[in-house]
């Protein structure tokens, strides 16, 4: 697993370098690894997962395993803005299908599709713990809650 | 020994044995699926579940450890609600496709569907599919047929220690898989195969060869290294269909390597030569027993012999050939695996099963006091080479040869006259694994052609040689 | 309205280390816990009847009191905030708004276990808390309330951030630590529990962020004081209401535990339903406990009460359905949550929530039929009870709820 190359940033490894000692094993750096690295690369390629292997030394088709256990790991390209909707219990009384229906209907494309353009992905989102301000999405890495179609429209508009 | 209730029944145990095993030990079967006793236990299958008086809730039996005074009920209304429910969960995504299933006849799911589960499939959803990816030369995956009971991966990981099955994704849509379709590495891969409690992971080298309730079943030992394996061939009509690792606690477990598995396919290889074969001129021809034994004692005659034993027969074998030996005065010395001459050569390849002696009596030949073979002695002009169909011939430039035993044609050209005998698979016979135990090779077939045993043989070889000299 | 713990301070104005330690007498519990021996830290914890806000409400200083006092592997603290639980949303602004209070609390849990490391596992998607965390950790490390030594004790506690990454098993405790140690989010076999063998192989408590938060006012204000803000005898404390749905004012409500009914909640606190409409329904403690219908709301918001109503409080998130909504269409969604966190490790999990959902959604879409509501109740309960961990109650007690008391409804669309 050694001859793996490298490309990740240095960033990469001097922050999972730094981590490294608040965890009696390597394999616990698996998650903050995968999230580090999507960070930079957007998405979780084959390579990207092979290189973490062998940096925790873990076999790769272990790290695909915990990878693809977990959603927020993109295991294939996304768009610049990926826009995930909750519709589950408290989003859905406060019509968030309405807003997926829209969103589909604006963006043209169906949930867990990205824009030919490449700008955006659109995912239905399980609960996102913003009930109380419900219907809720995220953007990236940030929530929006209170939606409207309106607000939705501002922020299709805007990205 | 503490006691426990099962079924009404007082059973014994071992503080710390799970209930499988010790309701095992009564008779009393308790089904499961993801249960493996070589394997963590993981109790995911739930069809082990079980009724203990003074718990609210049924318990897997495959993670309960008995207890003094415990009373467990392996037949209640509940327990058996429950298997008929694992049951059918189990079955609502399976494709059913028995008919043309390998595992037929031997899968788990099947029988327990006929024992536990019921007459009903009241499932009227799509089915789940996946598409099949490759798992390399040795397996077949048919992910349709998986029932997530995750041995394969435990497999993997605890026993073969490469962790390169897994499974992917999670929940309804969770995916045994090899990272991108790769080939599996490891050396150990039948006994996925073995392992797999349905239809999911099985044998290429088996697919569609044989529904297994034709098959006959001989318990034996593997020829294939100094382990000595437990295994049984699977056979009819004379010829060979399948080998499996059969449980031997002090020597292989469970388990067996893919090299010592598909080892038995060269008995009946069409190469093999199974009737007595001579050269005239640079040809060879297919002859009959007088004439090929009179060929060879004419060719063995007036020379400087040396007889050869490959390290790949068995101690009877062995023992005919010494005292043939001693009766020409002729030197006898074995072979087998070049670079691994005695026992003290022999070692451990792997953590697992492999040994360096690619013959299974190594330590029979010690044990018999032969030699190993390092070169010619002075003077010698011929060799009589005897062996099982494992062990690798020696090099032998400028002598007559005669062979005995198994050999194949491509091997004929430096011998004269070959001599054909069983292999490990139509003889029995003792052998001595590397830790010196004495185990038997059954034989599941007969001869092939017209071999013949060594003994026989060599006793015919005699005879003539003694009427050529009257 | 009585005192409140919590929500007087979640404002963005709360979070600097500043605010904490001059409007909450922030780390002075720290400062006298570490003048305690562990054990009395663990009774006064007992005597406050302080019980798990995650959901299960396992009375928290018993669960300290299980792990051994010595023992050869190090011991862990782990703070559950991977809140999933739909309809929760109270740790979230603990968590932003009073980061250091969470901080103190894990540090007394820490002192009073014996564990020298603690992890503090936070759902991927709260990135933003995550780094509001970091910063309050960083901030507490050189103010020495983390770290070697802390406040002058021979104390030591490392504090680490670790991220999930969108699983809502890892809020199963096991599973958390199975994704602590960087493997899939799958429940362990129980036992041994985590007190036993935990993250690591160690013996670690895991507790959840508000009931970690309540620990720095126990140790302050005494575990008696607490207890008597219950008002039934095993709870004390407040705890926080999470209230979604058709109410004209959702949010989060803060109340002495057992301090109101369901019914109080919803019309005295939230200035009840939206638009005046009917009530139709009310879940009551999360998305996996069992449905009530209007007139099963007269009941106390604590443990005990739930339980005897045959639902539970859970995580005290409470969902309002006002009429209108069809109720069918709504247990699809929520079978289809667990379907879609299923594990897939056991049987009835993995095979089960999906039949349901499917079952559901053919109903839904108007191709049921009528045996398809036993067969509906006859799956939930080969679920039930039956499974590794407890997603499988969670996905089966409110299908087998909104079957029984909403079959009407059901029905209607097989017509």
């Amino acid at each position: 697993m050694s001859e793996v190359e490298r490309k990740l940033s240095s960033k990469f490894y001097s922050e999972m370098d730094k981590l490294a000692p608040r965890y009696p094993t390597r394999q616990a750096l698996l998650l903050p690894a995968l999230h580090q690295a999507q960070e930079e690369t957007r998405w979780l390629s084959s390579e990207t997962m092979a290189e973490i292997g062998a940096y925790l030394g873990m076999h790769p088709a272990k790290v695909r395993e915990v990878a693809s256990f977990y959603t927020m790991y993109n295991l294939e390209p996304v768009g610049k803005y990926h826009l995930k909707v909750c519709t589950n219990a408290a989003c859905l009384l406060r019509g968030a299908d309405d807003l997926v229906e829209h969103c589909k209907k604006k963006l043209g494309i169906q949930c867990g599709e990205t824009t030919p353009d490449q700008r955006f992905t659109l995912m239905e989102e399980e609960c996102l713990g913003a009930c109380g301000t419900a219907p809720a999405m995220m953007l990236n890495d940030d929530y929006v809650e209170n939606l409207t179609v309106q607000k939705m429209d501002e922020i299709l508009v805007k990205h | 020994m503490a006691k426990c209730t099962i079924d009404g029944k007082t059973v014994e145990f071992q503080p710390g044995t799970n209930l499988i095993e010790v309701a095992r030990s009564a008779g009393i079967e308790i089904p499961y699926y993801c249960y493996h006793p070589a394997l963590t236990v993981v109790a995911q299958c739930r069809m082990c579940a079980i009724e203990i008086e003074g718990m609210p809730k049924l318990q897997t039996a495959c993670s309960t450890a008995a207890t003094e005074g415990m009373v467990v009920k392996t037949t209640s209304d509940r327990t058996k609600q429950n298997q008929k429910s694992v049951q059918e969960f189990l079955l609502i995504n399976h494709p059913l496709d028995c008919s043309i299933c390998d595992q037929a006849g031997e899968c788990d799911l099947q029988d327990f569907s006929f024992k536990y589960g019921s007459d009903k499939i009241r499932y009227e959803e799509e089915r789940r599919t996946f598409v099949d990816d490759d798992m390399g030369s040795v397996i077949k995956k048919n992910m349709n047929r998986c029932i997530h009971c995750t041995r394969c991966i435990r497999f993997g990981a605890e026993v073969a220690k490469i962790p390169e099955i897994v499974a992917v994704q999670r929940g309804n849509h969770t995916e045994i898989v090899t990272v991108d379709n790769q080939p599996l590495q490891t050396e150990y891969a039948g006994n996925y195969a073995d392992i797999c409690p349905v239809g999911s992971l099985t044998l290429k080298d088996f697919r569609f060869k044989k529904r297994v309730w034709f098959l006959k079943k001989t318990e034996t030992v593997c020829e294939g290294c100094s382990r000595g394996c437990n295994m049984e061939l699977s056979h009819e009509k004379n010829e060979l269909y399948r080998c499996k690792p059969v449980f031997n606690a002090d020597i292989n477990k469970w388990w067996m390597c893919d090299e010592g598995r598909f080892n038995f396919h060269y008995v009946n290889d069409e190469k093999r030569v199974i009737s007595p074969r001579i050269r005239v001129g640079s040809e060879y021809r297919q002859a009959e027993w007088a004439e090929a034994t009179d060929r060879a004692a004419s060719v063995l005659k007036n020379t400087k012999m040396v007889v050869l034993v490959g390290s790949d027969l068995t101690q009877e074998e062995a023992s005919f050939a010494q005292k043939y030996a001693k009766s020409l005065s002729a030197p006898i010395f074995h072979f087998g695996t070049p670079g691994v001459r005695n026992a003290s050569e022999d070692s451990d390849i792997d953590s697992l099963l492999k040994r360096k002696s690619k013959t299974a009596n190594l330590h029979g030949m010690e044990k018999l006091g032969i030699a190993p073979f390092e070169s010619l002695p002075v003077g010698i002009t011929c060799a009589i080479v005897l062996r099982g169909g494992r062990a690798k011939l020696p090099v032998l430039s400028n002598i007559t040869q005669v062979g005995i035993g198994v050999f194949f044609a491509d091997e004929s050209k430096s011998y004269d006259v070959i001599l054909s005998g069983p292999s490990f698979a139509e003889k029995d016979g003792t052998v001595v694994n590397s830790q010196g135990t004495e185990q038997k090779f059954k034989a599941a077939i007969r001869p092939l052609g017209s071999s013949k045993p060594l003994g026989e043989i060599l006793e015919l070889l005699g005879q003539t040689a003694k009427e050529a000299a009257r | 309205m009585a005192e409140t713990l919590f929500i007087q301070h979640f404002k963005d104005d709360s979070r600097p280390l500043d605010y904490y330690l001059g409007q909450m007498q922030g780390y002075t519990a720290l400062k006298k816990a570490l003048g305690m021996a562990p054990d009395d830290v663990i009774a006064e914890v007992k005597k406050s009847n302080l019980r798990g806000r995650g959901g299960a409400g396992f009375p928290t200083g018993v669960k300290w009191g299980f792990i051994p006092k010595q023992s050869p592997k190090p011991k862990y603290l782990v703070c559950n905030a991977d809140e999933s639980e739909p309809g929760t949303f109270k740790d979230r602004d603990l968590m932003r708004y009073t980061p250091h209070l969470l901080i103190e609390g894990m540090a007394i849990a820490a002192h009073a276990i014996g564990a020298h490391v603690g992890y503090l596992y936070i759902r991927g998607e709260y990135t933003r808390e995550a780094k509001l965390l970091q910063a309050a950790i960083d901030e507490a490390y050189a103010k020495n309330y983390l770290g070697k030594g802390i406040l002058g004790s021979s104390f030591d506690f490392d504090l680490t951030v670790h991220r999930g990454a969108g699983a809502y098993i890892c809020g199963e405790e096991t599973g958390l630590l199975n994704s602590l140690e960087g493997k899939r989010g799958e429940p362990r076999v129980k036992p041994p529990f985590p007190a036993i063998s935990g993250a690591f192989g160690g013996p670690t408590i895991v507790n959840n962020v508000e009931t970690l938060c309540a620990v720095p006012f126990i140790l302050n204000r005494g575990g008696e004081w607490f207890a008597k803000l219950g008002k039934f005898e095993k709870s004390g404390g407040t705890r926080l209401f999470c209230v979604s749905g058709h109410v004209k004012k959702p949010g989060l409500y803060e109340l002495p535990a057992g301090g109101a009914t369901i019914r109080e909640l919803i019309y005295d606190h939230c200035g009840g339903t939206l638009g005046d409409r009917k009530l139709l329904a009310v879940i009551p403690g999360g998305s996996s406990a069992p449905v009530l219908t209007a007139d099963e709301i007269d009941v106390a918001l604590d443990i005990e009460p739930m339980m005897k109503a045959k639902t539970m409080l859970g995580s005290a998130g409470i969902m309002v359905i006002a009429e209108g909504f069809s109720m069918p269409k709504l247990i699809r969604r929520i079978t289809k949550f667990y379907a879609h966190e299923s594990c897939g490790q056991c049987t009835p999990c993995r095979e089960g929530c999906r039949w349901m959902e499917e079952v559901l959604g053919r109903i839904e879409d108007g191709k049921g039929k009528p045996k398809d509501l036993d067969l509906l109740l006859d799956v939930a309960d080969g679920i039930n009870g039956k499974t590794l961990c407890a997603l499988g109650d969670a996905a089966a007690g409110p299908v087998t709820s909104f079957v029984t008391k909403f079959r009407g409804e059901f029905e209607k669309l097989m017509r």
